[in-house]
Order: structure tokens, then sequence, then C-alpha cells
């Protein structure tokens, strides 16, 4: 009872974070909003058992990730009559939504077709322990991999940003 | 709280990512819409990963968030170069490598 009412809570923050993520214009409420969302994606995880999934979620979503949009968002700085105009904005939103609704009902019919019910999660699910077992027996090729990924990521966003000299002119 | 809520849940997220990057035209929604999308992508594989009880799902979740990670910073970066190059946010004003006779 009390994980239901919990759930719907959650749900009820997120999809309200991520519908005014879509919707404001200022863009440094959409972030915030966006936050709202990764917050209530963390409790989602909680309440599926996943402890480490809420925590590395927190960390890196809501910590790095977020805080380093807001950041970018905040040092960009452009005033409210040079965002972009949309005039047509919710005229596109309804178009969008009629694009995509029979894309998600098709996804959700497939997901449901399959049978689910909750498994009997043995001792430990979720835990850190668990986690780094399967990480580092069944996992530990992709694991190198994704290392390799976030250091070239590193150095392209690096290269990205930096300020030609050559190109002011 | 049945598996079919949560589902319900995550492809509305992604419904409403996909919606933000049709609809919108400013970067930053664009670039959050995206993040979005693979959330919610990451939150399907916690419901497979509790759905067979066991940890694979959430491992490819937990290597989701790092590809996450590395997005946001290539996407962030991007921005700040588009934005310095032409001093707005517009995603329609980029159009380099449109076709020549497109407006």
């Amino acid at each position: 009872m009390l994980e239901n009412s919990i759930f719907v809570l959650l749900a009820l923050f997120l999809l309200l974070g991520s519908a005014g993520m879509v919707g404001f214009k200022q863009t440094l409420f959409s972030a915030i909003s966006f936050m709202m969302a990764m917050l209530a994606l963390a409790g989602m995880f909680a309440l599926l058992d996943n402890s480490f999934l809420f925590l590395a979620q927190i960390m890196v979503s809501v910590g790095a990730v977020v805080v380093l949009s807001l950041l970018v968002i905040v040092s960009v700085n452009v005033k409210e009559e040079n965002l972009p105009k949309e005039p047509a904005k919710f005229r596109w939103m309804l178009f969008a939504v009629v694009l995509v609704a029979p894309l998600a009902i098709v996804i959700y019919k497939a997901l449901t077709y399959m049978p689910h019910t909750w498994a009997k999660t043995g001792e430990g699910y979720g835990s850190l322990k668990m986690m780094g077992m399967t990480l580092f027996k069944d996992w530990v090729l992709p694991f190198e991999i994704v290392s390799v990924l976030l250091l070239a990521a590193m150095v392209g966003a690096i290269v990205i940003a930096r300020k030609e000299p050559s190109n002011d002119a | 709280m049945t598996p079919d809520h949560f589902f319900l849940l995550a492809i509305l997220l992604f419904s409403i990512g996909l919606i933000g990057i049709v609809s919108r035209r400013n970067l930053f929604v664009v670039y959050m819409s995206i993040e979005l999308m693979l959330s919610s992508v990451n939150l399907v594989l916690a419901i497979f990963s509790r759905l067979h009880g066991d940890m694979h799902g959430s491992v490819i979740a937990l290597l989701l968030i790092a590809v996450i990670a590395a997005e946001a910073a290539l996407f962030l970066a991007m921005i700040v170069h588009l934005y310095r190059l032409k001093r707005t946010l517009d995603s329609d004003a980029f159009r380099l490598l449109a076709q020549k006779d497109s407006k």
C-alpha cells in the first residue's frame, strides 16, 4: 500500500518534470524540471530494489549531468528575447503527439505481451556486492570499452569546445 | 504497482522525449529530450532486471549511465561551440550541411 502511493507520487513528479522540460520557454526552468524528473527516476530505481542504480543515478545523472547543463545554461546566459522564436510550438507538439502515439501503443503492447510477474529475488538483490560480482564476472569487456568511450568523449569535448583563434574572423 | 505500470511510465517518458525533439527548436531542450529518452531506456532495463531477478539488466543500465554522461559532455561542448559560431540557440539556424537550394 505504501509502495503504491510512493509509486504514484514519483510517477507524478516524473511526468510533470518531463512535461515541464518540454513545455517551458525559459531554458533554466526546463533544466530544473529535468532535474526533478531525474530525481524521481532515481526513486523509481529504488522502488525496483536497485539500491546501487539509485545511487549511481543520483551521483551521475543529477549530480554531474544536470548540474553541468545548468552551468552551461547559466554561462551561455541567453536573454529571453534571444531565445528561438517558437510561435507554433503547441501546434507542433500536437502534431508530434499524433505522430508518436501509435508507436508508443505498439511498444506498450509488445512489452506487456511478454510473460511478466515479479521474480522472487534472493538475498542481496541490488546490493553493491551483487552488482560488482556481475559486473566483473560477465561484463568486464563492456566495462573497459565504456572507460575508453569516456576518455574519448572527454578528449572530444575539450577539442570541440576549445576556442580557435583563426575562427573569429 | 505491477510491471505494466512501470512499462507504461517508461513509454510515456520516451514519448515525451520524442515529442520534445520534434516540436522544440531550443538546442538545450533537444539535448535534454535525448537524455530523457536514454533514461527511459534505463528504466526499462531496471524493470527487466527486477522481472528476471538477476543483476544483468542493472549492470547494462549502469553502463548506459556512463554512456549518458559521455553524451552529455559531448553535446554540451557542441552547444557551446555552435553558440559561439552563430550567437543563437535556434536549431533552425544551423544549416551548414543542408542542400544548397533549401532556402
